[in-house]
């Protein structure tokens, strides 16, 4: 139970493909705790992937309730996800995100409006969920880190996508 | 250290960014920050640099004779202190999109609108479109609303444009979201 620290690029932990996760032990429910103490100790963020602490497996942990813009919206409150997948996507919307891991930067990235994710939750149960809006983009951005993507490498049009994000 | 924008435009070939870039190695250069587009049938390249070694425009000498030699305008500002920063940029980000036949001054009046209210450009750009005897023109500027400007207001300045100039005019914000 700890808040680690946020590796930021070039750390290569960030461009690995993670490794499932396949028995439930204490481990898992620790690195999930780490997960949620992170994300609430960096304040603005609404999601970190397990790579994002160092931990190459297949966690992420997502809780728009607390944004701004997500509290607007339908949706789960806090998600601990392993193994998550996504199993059904729908709708296209335009997003401009930052990553805590790439600081300064944001770009233009193509995101599902609606999902369809499936996971084990902290208690080992699976678990099917739909999400949407703002939810479904953080959830699709954590998932996209186990597999060692970050958005630049889902920037769509060429032109001032990276663009230098206000400094916090 | 001393920044400078170097400014750079000629007709579109292959090598063009190969050939600056070299000198620039060659030089020493950092290249701070960039933007490099074909316009028509022109290249134009965009640059901020830096060189520890080089304090004031004239110590590029005659470094850039080799581009101008191949045709290329190549133009060096010297940015004043604190020129090469990016200022903090607050506000809602919002696109709006401009498009209609072409007539004059379509450009103006959507940024005259913007301008007069404080509303900061951060990009634009305009294309002409379709076919010779019916042009149309597109632009799509991307901007950032102060405090207080909610982009239902846009769409209301907007709406009365797109009456007085007859070209459709949409706007949407644009979702900017740290993960």
């Amino acid at each position: 139970m700890a808040v680690k620290e946020v590796l930021l690029y070039p750390d290569p932990r960030l461009k690995e493909v993670c490794t499932a996760i396949d028995g439930f032990d204490e481990s898992v429910t620790t690195l999930l705790q780490d997960l949620v103490d992170t994300m609430v100790d960096t304040g603005h963020s609404v999601g970190v992937a397990a790579p994002q602490i160092g931990d190459v497996r297949r966690a992420v942990v997502v809780d728009v309730s607390h944004s701004k813009l997500g509290k607007k919206q339908k949706n789960h409150g806090l998600l601990q996800m392993v193994n998550p997948e996504i199993i059904e996507k729908e709708g296209d919307q335009v997003v401009r995100e930052g990553c805590m891991s790439v600081p300064d930067y944001t770009g233009n990235v193509n995101r599902a409006e609606r999902i369809v994710v499936q996971f084990r939750d902290r208690q080992d149960d699976l678990q099917v969920i739909r999400a949407e809006g703002f939810e479904a983009i953080a959830i699709q951005h954590e998932i996209d880190h186990l597999d060692g993507h970050l958005f630049l490498d889902r920037v769509t049009s060429l032109k001032t996508d990276l663009f230098r994000r206000k400094q916090k | 250290m001393q920044h400078f924008a170097l400014t750079i435009i000629g007709r579109d070939r292959p090598g063009i960014v190969s050939q600056v870039t070299e000198i620039l190695f060659r030089l020493g250069c950092n290249i701070a920050d960039s933007s490099c587009s074909i316009l028509g049938g022109q290249f134009s390249m965009i640059l901020i640099l830096s060189n520890p070694a080089i304090n004031s425009k004239e110590d590029f000498g005659d470094a850039f004779a080799p581009l101008e030699a191949n045709n290329l305008s190549v133009f060096i500002r010297t940015l004043k202190e604190g020129g090469e920063l990016r200022p903090e940029l607050e506000g809602e980000l919002c696109m709006i999109s401009v498009y209609g036949a072409d007539k004059p001054g379509i450009v103006y009046q959507v940024a005259k609108e913007l301008g007069d209210r404080n509303i900061n450009i951060t990009d634009l750009n305009t294309k002409l479109i379709g076919k010779q005897n019916s042009p149309v023109y597109v632009m799509m500027i991307e901007a950032l609303l102060p405090e207080g400007i909610e982009v239902e207001a846009v769409e209301g300045w907007m709406a009365e444009l797109k009456q007085r100039l007859q070209v459709d005019i949409s706007v949407r914000s644009l979702l900017a979201v740290e993960l």
